[in-house]
């Protein structure tokens, strides 16, 4: 991983998601450009949480939310996909 | 972030479908981390553009003996088509795509024959686009 959590394993388990987007079974680039366009529904400091299968998803998003100036808060890797957390920053 | 959006500017020559879908991952993909994308459809990438075409373009470059097992696979995957990637971008962020003139002359069509064309324009105009951009590319 290139960027670091933000978050404990325990902090990320508690988050409640302003908004989730699930793009399992979908493939890169399906999930990058899911979470693009859902970002844009979760409010300014809110969290959305991106579900993929995709291994590159997992790197992918902690450089796109620094990139777009959001917060890459950590990743929970569950049996066959991951769960991704993102705070709006802007 | 802050500072100038930067830009991505494709010339595109190839109509082969497997050529477009590595174009379509990359416009995706160039779109989605906030990158201004512009595209340059010359002779055959032009022709793939063509509404009469692009539904009915099964045209592979290399390997031509792999491409039904290509076409399973991108299938099983869920990937859209390289059209349908295309046209996400497009709706997702700043993708602007324009025909070389004389490939637009060269297939006696007009902007309303493309498909998601916003305009069709002349190399010198192309050229500055691209010594504008961060990233040139020609597929």
């Amino acid at each position: 991983m290139s960027e670091k959590s933000e978050l404990s394993q325990e902090e990320l388990r508690k988050i409640k998601p302003d908004k989730v987007v699930d793009a399992r079974g979908t493939s890169c680039p399906g999930p990058l450009l899911a979470a693009k366009q859902a970002i844009t529904e979760v409010p300014i400091g809110g969290i959305l949480e991106v579900l993929s299968s995709d291994p590159g998803t997992k790197r992918d998003l902690p450089i796109w939310a620094k990139k777009m100036g959001h917060v890459f808060l950590g990743v929970i890797e569950e049996p066959g996909y991951w769960r991704i957390f993102v705070k709006r920053m802007k | 972030m802050g500072g100038k959006q930067k830009k991505m500017a494709v010339a595109v020559f190839s109509g082969s479908i497997d050529r477009l879908t590595g174009l379509a991952m990359l416009v995706t993909g160039a779109v989605s981390m906030g990158l201004e994308v512009d595209l340059f459809l010359q002779l055959w990438g032009a022709y793939a553009f063509k509404k009469d075409v692009l539904q009915k373009n099964m045209n592979f470059s290399e390997f031509q003996d792999k491409a039904p097992e290509v076409a399973r696979r991108l299938q099983e995957l869920k990937l859209p088509s390289w059209f349908e990637l295309i046209r996400q971008a497009k709706k997702a962020g700043n993708l602007k795509i324009y025909v070389c003139s004389t490939a637009a002359s060269i297939w006696n069509a007009k902007k309303e024959d493309f498909e998601l064309v916003d305009d069709i324009i002349g190399v010198g105009e192309w050229i500055e686009k691209m010594s504008e951009a961060d990233i040139t590319l020609f597929v």
